[in-house]
């Protein structure tokens, strides 16, 4: 399902099905999916549909920018790094356009949602919820609804530090996709309560394509950011 | 024809006030309308170039500071056409301010308020707030007001010192909200299985937190019902659409399960004295 697709197309997989069917002067795209089917006319009749995971933080509606993982707790002595694999769950993006100018014209996910709060109600982040189990190896998935970050956690601090948990900002989360989704995250600790987070933008490997992204579409004047600061602590 | 224009000119020249001329006057005005226009289609064109990228209030906001300071720079560029010297001007401003300020206090109370709330925040557009009776959203926050848009549609402007001196309860400051449901089930019904059916729910439910945790429990023990107390946080943005929802979900649910909600109820006796009942003898009640 995820690539560049040439109007006309049809992609079935599992119970997706999405299409782009021509008309005589526009197109007509319809998705269908488990209980929901979208229509819409793309004003063209030729040019291409990009089909790609995208960060998953859009659905059912778009209501924070920030990922939270949350897996079984891990030990790490001072100045140690360990990488580890998460689960996360996968959203799809319709994208029509080129590389440089494109607009999402549809996202669904196989996934259930799950928002959290990281932090007070006062100054702390709605974040999509996503518990995972800790993996050492990269685990099998389901691409259209699962996909795994690699994570590289580094205690900078001069305590044993238990951690359970890794918050993201999505503005500078960078997706990768060949046989599943992929991200690549690196968190540093710097205390029980703080720590830096950033997501590589760098493709885990050859034959892995970088998926757009919804982030730009939605064309922020703020800036994108280098890294979070987790300043709510690293554990439960 | 040149005997007008030598009356015109002769007008325009003649000094009003000290030794500013009816002419200073009228370049002085062309002057601050250029300046409110620039400012205006400067506002436009910002609108226009990043409605889609900046938020509506923020927005707002950033095009009211460049267009004040739009006028202000052209005040300050019109005001040698008054041949003013500037250190006098500041003299006779501030004797002036004081004049202007004891005879117009309110407005310079409003004034000062309106930047306090520009400045500290307590409000911004598109927020849900209470202030004093109103409840509403904030559509704008003015220099001398602050307009709100009631829930049922309707234009209320709140002088800022108003504002500002009263209690504000702003209900999407923080980024999630508690709300609660008190719901009513039988005696006979299963308390346990009802708790859990809820918690199913509450669990499948996208925007009802996951931390902080929804908790539901038997409240009370009431006259007609057992009272489950369900306390939900959720994303302020959606808070109100989760609430009315989640709601008749539950109550859809209990019902599918054959869990009742009763409506309020009283169980009388009646006292049955041998022979019969007695016409008109009072019964005992038991609630």
């Amino acid at each position: 399902m995820f690539g560049v697709h040439h109007i006309p197309f049809r992609v079935d997989t599992n119970d997706i099905s999405v299409q782009v069917i021509p008309g005589d002067a526009f197109s007509t795209y319809t998705r269908t999916s488990p209980g929901e089917k979208v229509t819409k006319q793309l004003g063209y009749r030729e040019g291409k549909v990009i089909i790609n995971p995208v960060e998953p933080v859009n659905l059912p509606k778009e209501v924070t920018g920030m990922l939270e993982f949350h897996f079984l707790p891990v030990t790490l002595s001072p100045g140690s790094t360990i990488t580890l694999y998460l689960k996360f769950p996968v959203e799809i993006g319709v994208f029509v356009g080129d590389d440089e100018n494109y607009t999402l014209i549809d996202v669904f996910s196989r996934a259930p949602a799950k928002y959290s709060l990281y932090g007070t109600p006062e100054k702390g982040f709605i974040t999509r919820h996503v518990e995972s189990e800790v993996y050492d190896s990269a685990p099998s998935s389901n691409p259209l609804e699962e996909g795994v970050m690699t994570l590289s956690i580094k205690n900078s601090s001069r305590d044993w530090i238990e951690v359970s948990r890794a918050v993201f900002d999505v503005s500078m989360m960078r997706l990768f996709y060949g046989n599943t989704a992929v991200m690549m995250g690196e968190m540093e600790i710097i205390s029980r309560l703080i720590a830096i987070t950033r997501i590589s933008g760098t493709p885990p490997g050859d034959g892995m394509s970088t998926a757009l992204r919804v982030y730009p579409t939605r064309k922020s004047l703020i800036p994108e950011k280098l890294f979070f600061m987790m300043e709510y602590g690293v554990g439960d | 024809m040149v005997w007008v224009t030598d009356v015109a000119f002769e007008y325009l020249n003649s000094a009003i006030i000290g030794t500013v001329t009816v002419l200073d006057l009228v370049i002085f005005g062309i002057s601050v309308l250029v300046t409110v226009a620039i400012a205006k289609v400067i506002g436009f064109y910002f609108k226009k170039s990043f409605s889609d990228r900046v938020e509506q209030g923020e927005l707002e906001f950033l095009i009211k500071v460049i267009q004040g300071l739009i006028i202000v720079i052209g005040i300050y560029l019109a005001l040698p056409s008054f041949d003013i010297n500037l250190a006098d001007m500041l003299v006779v401003g501030g004797t002036i301010g004081l004049v202007v300020a004891f005879a117009s206090q309110k407005i310079v109370s409003n004034f000062g308020s309106g930047l306090f709330l520009i400045i500290e925040r307590p409000i911004k557009p598109g927020d849900s707030i209470n202030i004093g009776s109103v409840s509403g959203t904030v559509e704008e926050i003015r220099i001398l007001s602050t307009i709100i848009k009631t829930y049922e549609g309707i234009y209320v402007r709140i002088p800022n010192e108003k504002v500002f001196t009263s209690d504000i309860t702003n209900y999407v400051a923080n980024v999630a909200r508690r709300f609660e449901y008190s719901i009513g089930i039988s005696y006979q019904s299963d308390a346990e299985r009802a708790i859990r059916i809820v918690r199913g729910l509450l669990e499948k439910e996208p925007f009802v937190l996951r931390h902080p945790a929804p908790s539901v429990f038997v409240d009370t023990l009431g006259d007609s019902s057992v009272n489950l107390r369900v306390f939900i946080w959720a994303p302020s943005r959606v808070w109100w659409s989760v609430r009315t929802e989640m709601l008749w979900t539950i109550k859809k649910a209990l019902e599918d399960a054959g869990i009742e909600i009763p409506f309020p109820q009283r169980v009388v006796t009646f006292s049955q004295p041998t022979g019969g009942a007695v016409p008109g003898s009072r019964g005992q009640e038991h609630d």
